[in-house]
């Protein structure tokens, strides 16, 4: 119903009212505001638009269609083209045969993972081999599950509900403790490095045995070979001692020592990383605040005395931070 | 001409950072200095990961450079005066915080004061 709006008669008879000297304050006309004569707005319905395209959606979701209408849990709720045989549980958008929805790890899965490397003291490179997750996943997994374990040791609350939901829709990937599992995806991938896109040619002599390690010093002196630079070095020794007749028991033990052997260096040299920052650095406590003072060697300017990692600003040189196009937000995190 | 070891704002509005510059004291304040030898972040920060809300200021020094411009006569200005004796290369300038007590009354007023007492 439109708002009722005073005809003039009563607004001059409460203005007429008012002509009377009082003290009282009922006698200002604003019983009801002055804008409200001068915008009258519809409250009329919008007109129900019921287009093709939204009767041909109902008729659909009502016929062929009914069985897309509810969600099964624990599959995936995809569209199944006309002419496929097989059922479609992969493709969100089954005309596009290139976009594939891939499974993602479960929770049930993760809190194995979590469980296998925290509780049981594996090491993130032997269950990232033994499972078929990628290190930096695993790496992942174990630090967004101890933030969960905290929230919940907080009585925070969590969207499990959410989770589930989502979970439940998407194609997912589980491990067992007690069952042989399948991995999740390949582990052993070589990241590309900008040196090795380079065409070169290296002559050399036919009986020459020319091996990955020399093909990596072709293209840099520097530059590591590749069986050396993949995420898991061990497993490749681990394969040559099979070849060599090793029982597969002995391998992997073996595998595992030279995994916990590559970490405990990893974490030995970021040990020694942060002693050496702490050798160079005096800390002085005023009543407010630390005082850090880090020796550094502010000779070490480069050739023209303009290095970019010589101490402090730069003079005579734009700084850059404001300009279009360059990274404000950080870009790791410390 | 004074050579003064003194502090050379650059930073941004509300965010301030200085080198820490050796130069004539009668040089514009970001003048190119005879020698830049460190820098002042007085902006105190927390640790990452740390909630515990103490915080802390980064300072880097060539130490050696200061105590040889310190050796030759160069003058700290009074901010860099507080961090040098911090690393024990100034002898630390401390306020009297003692409280002040007034200076004693000349001996004429008191002379006459007193009697004035003694007749109320």
């Amino acid at each position: 119903m439109p708002p009722r709006i005073p005809g003039p008669s009563t607004v001059s008879s409460a203005l007429s009212r008012c002509t009377v000297p009082s003290a009282s304050s009922r006698c200002q006309p604003q019983q009801w505001p002055a804008t409200q004569s001068k915008a009258s707005f519809s409250t009329t319905p919008a007109r129900p638009r019921f287009t093709k395209i939204r009767r041909v959606f109902r008729n659909w979701i009502n016929g062929p269609g009914a069985v897309f209408r509810n969600h099964r849990p624990g599959g995936t709720n995809y569209l199944q083209p006309p002419n496929d045989v097989i059922r479609n549980v992969d493709r969100p958008f089954p005309l596009n045969p290139h976009f594939k929805s891939q499974p993602v790890l479960d929770d049930r899965a993760r809190e194995f993972i979590w469980s296998k490397i925290i509780r049981e003291g594996e090491t993130v490179k032997a269950v990232s081999a033994e499972l078929g997750v990628d290190i930096r996943r695993v790496a992942a997994i174990v630090r967004l599950k101890e933030v969960e374990k905290d929230w919940i040791a907080e009585g925070k609350k969590l969207a499990k509900p959410y989770a589930r939901a989502v979970l439940g829709m998407l194609p997912t990937h589980t491990f067992r403790e007690d069952r042989r599992n399948e991995p999740f995806e390949p582990i052993n991938e070589l990241h590309v490095h900008p040196y090795t896109t380079k065409q070169i040619f290296w002559p050399t002599s036919e009986s020459r045995h020319f091996t990955r390690a020399d093909a990596a010093k072709a293209f840099h002196p520097k530059l590591l070979s590749a069986d050396e630079r993949v995420p898991h070095p061990e497993l490749i020794q681990m394969e040559k001692e099979l070849l060599q007749g090793r029982p597969l028991w002995d391998a992997s033990v073996r595998f595992k020592e030279s995994a916990m052997e590559s970490e405990r260096k990893a974490a030995d040299k970021q040990l020694a990383k942060a002693a050496l920052e702490e050798k160079f650095t005096t800390r002085v406590h005023s009543d407010r605040f630390e005082f850090r003072f880090k020796q550094i060697n502010s000779e070490n300017v480069g050739p023209k005395g303009r290095a970019r990692h010589a101490v402090g600003w730069r003079y005579g040189a734009p700084y850059y931070d404001r300009s279009k196009g360059e990274i404000k937000i950080p870009t790791s995190v410390p | 001409m004074v050579v003064k070891i003194r502090l050379a704002r650059f930073g941004r509005r509300n965010a301030p950072f200085y080198n820490i510059v050796v130069a004539h004291a009668r040089t514009a304040r970001n003048s190119r200095p005879l020698e830049v030898i460190g820098t002042y972040d007085p902006i105190p920060k927390p640790d990452p990961y740390d909630d515990s809300g103490r915080l802390h200021k980064d300072i880097k020094l060539d130490t050696l450079r200061a105590k040889y411009w310190i050796g030759v006569g160069a003058q700290p200005s009074d901010t860099v005066w507080r961090l040098l004796s911090m690393l024990g290369i100034m002898e630390p300038k401390y306020r009297n915080t003692e409280p002040r007590t007034p200076p004693p009354m000349p001996r004429e007023i008191r002379g006459d004061s007193k009697p004035q007492d003694e007749k109320n």
